[in-house]
């Protein structure tokens, strides 16, 4: 590969920058598209964008490498997402009072609003793995490609996912039926 | 069902894009090629340059981003605030400051690094610096209050009384008491990710409108040229400890501005044991030993401390030394004083009622005093 040597000596391919501008300039609204289903905030989610966006032009050559480059850019994205809310910063401080990111028009809200803070509850590998079967319609063996995982833990985890949140949802519906212990356990 | 009605859900959260991105490619791009210098530089081995690099790319990356877009959070991607900081490293220096004023003074705990600028230490009409580490503070937007260190009695816990102007494009506010706000005034910033930054302002008492405003922005510049862990003076310690059981280390430091030294002036060391809490910038632990020490100087002497209760005279290591045993609120204290012990004015101190070692047991077989030369004094307080 030709290197082009630039102001500061340090020795960068003439083409990486061009074909990232090209590609981000291309890709970047469904890479933010993803990045909200996963994060459920449109401020987080170009967050998210940015930092996936530095991880792909420093791995530029594996990127222009790869046989399905959105592939790849989904793989970094999906990681980072994993990898942000285990980290310590997840609990980032929000500054702004307001909501952002009102749901988009649905016909009951209230339904959407549980369905949508059932999923929000999930833990961010079962959120991350939700968001590929159903967002982008991936098989297992994909999913678990990207999360990195074996086709079996996809499995168990898309299974736990929609067992919470259908759990979360019957909870919602019927608050006596959450479970209370017995008046001898209260004292 | 619920797999149709989350497809559903992730469908509407995905159509609900908003026609303004907050994503800036360029930044990403010049983040990811200063990665690759690092790590060009790493690879063709020369970690200092690596080194160098790295704290280039903090600077001139994480501290002097983008422009500020409307409606971004301050949280933005941005290199994140260190989760603790090195005692050892003073961290933080001012770039710019007012005339007539300098650096006089300053200290490092792991959560927070300070530096005070200003004629001599102490001072009320001084500037005063905060850097906590990540998730030292916590900003309520509904209450408008910004809560730094672990309980309220011991940080600033303040009220968001408005905005101020961009610091390097970090969204700032006048932050203070509602009432009088001119004798604790403050600006605060998000210096990196999850870290703020506090700059108490001089105390503005009778101070015209005029003068206010001069002040306020004096303040938004030298918070505009902080410099957050370029390279500092060394801290050096004019007293070296050995042979100290192998957990212990310094917790926490207060140096001041001798010349072109920044001295150690008094710190603490830390163990696993509980800790006391913190004050006057040293982070305390029970049983564990705190020094101060200080080039000699006439008027300093221990013979005071001979009319307290339960205090005796002793020679150790042929100094002599007042030890005394007291309380402190509710905790046992016992302290040593020895003035002019080779060149150096010095009070070994433990707090807690079953120390390690005593005090005695600390000044006789685990201090080496360096004398009153720095051309002595050491970087690593622990040898």
């Amino acid at each position: 590969m030709e290197h082009a040597p630039t102001n500061d000596g340090f020795p960068v391919s003439g083409s990486r920058d061009d074909e990232y501008t090209e590609y981000v300039a291309a890709r970047l609204s469904s890479l933010r598209r993803l990045a909200a289903v996963l994060c459920d905030d449109w401020q987080r989610a170009d967050d998210l964008v940015q930092a996936t966006l530095t991880k792909l032009y420093v791995h530029w050559s594996r990127m222009r490498a790869a046989s399905h480059p959105d592939a790849y850019a989904r793989t970094v994205l999906v990681r980072e997402f994993i990898h942000e809310r285990r980290s310590p910063w997840a609990k980032w401080v929000s500054l702004t009072e307001e909501m952002t990111d009102p749901p988009a028009a649905m016909v009951d809200h209230d339904a959407v609003l549980d369905l949508r803070a059932a999923v929000a509850a999930l833990p961010a590998r079962q959120r991350a793995t939700l968001v590929l079967r159903f967002y982008c319609d991936l098989n297992v063996d994909q999913s678990s490609e990207i999360l990195g995982c074996s086709p079996g833990t996809v499995k168990s985890q898309t299974a736990k996912a929609l067992d919470a949140v259908r759990r979360a949802l019957t909870l919602g519906q019927n608050p006596g039926a959450r479970p209370h212990p017995p008046r001898s356990a209260q004292r | 069902m619920t797999e149709s009605q989350i497809r559903d859900l992730f469908t509407g959260i995905a159509g609900a894009e908003p026609e303004t991105s907050l994503v800036d490619a360029e930044l990403a791009r010049r983040r990811g090629r200063a990665r690759l210098r690092r790590r060009w530089a790493a690879a063709a081995g020369t970690p200092l340059l690596a080194a160098a690099t790295a704290v280039a790319v903090v600077v001139t990356v994480g501290l002097a981003p983008a422009p500020p877009r409307p409606g971004i959070a301050a949280t933005g991607n941005r290199p994140a605030a260190p989760r603790h900081f090195d005692p050892l490293v003073p961290y933080l220096s001012f770039g710019w400051l007012p005339a007539g004023q300098s650096l006089v003074m300053g200290g490092v705990r792991r959560t927070v690094v300070f530096i005070e600028a200003g004629r001599k230490p102490y001072s009320a009409h001084g500037w005063d610096l905060n850097i906590y580490a990540a998730g030292q503070c916590h900003f309520t937007p509904a209450a408008k209050t910004l809560q730094c260190g672990a309980a309220p009695p011991e940080g600033p816990g303040r009220n968001i009384v408005g905005p101020a102007p961009a610091v390097r494009g970090h969204r700032a506010w006048w932050a203070g008491p509602s009432r009088n706000w001119w004798a604790s005034a403050g600006l605060v910033w998000q210096y990196a990710r999850n870290g703020w930054a506090w700059l108490f302002l001089p105390n503005m008492y009778r101070y015209s409108p005029q003068q206010i405003a001069a002040v306020k922005r004096d303040a938004v510049k030298i918070a505009g040229h902080v410099r957050y862990g370029a390279p500092t003076r060394p801290l050096v310690f004019p007293a070296q400890l050995t042979r100290l059981p192998h957990n212990w280390r310094v917790s926490s430091v207060v140096y001041l501005r001798d010349g072109r030294l920044l001295r150690a002036r008094s710190y603490a060391l830390a163990a696993s044991s509980p800790s006391l809490g913190a004050d006057g910038g040293l982070d305390y632990q029970s049983g564990l030993p705190y020094f101060t020490i200080d080039p000699v100087t006439r008027r300093f002497s221990c013979a005071g401390y001979l009319h307290w209760p339960d205090s005796v005279s002793r020679t150790i290591n042929g100094y002599r030394v007042v030890v005394t045993h007291d309380m402190a609120g509710s905790t046992p204290k016992q302290q040593l004083c020895a003035a002019h012990a080779d060149g150096l004015d010095l009070f070994v101190s433990e707090l807690g009622s079953h120390p390690v070692m005593s005090v005695d047991d600390v000044f006789r077989h685990h201090l080496r005093l360096l004398g009153g030369n720095p051309a002595n004094w050491v970087r690593n307080p622990i040898g």
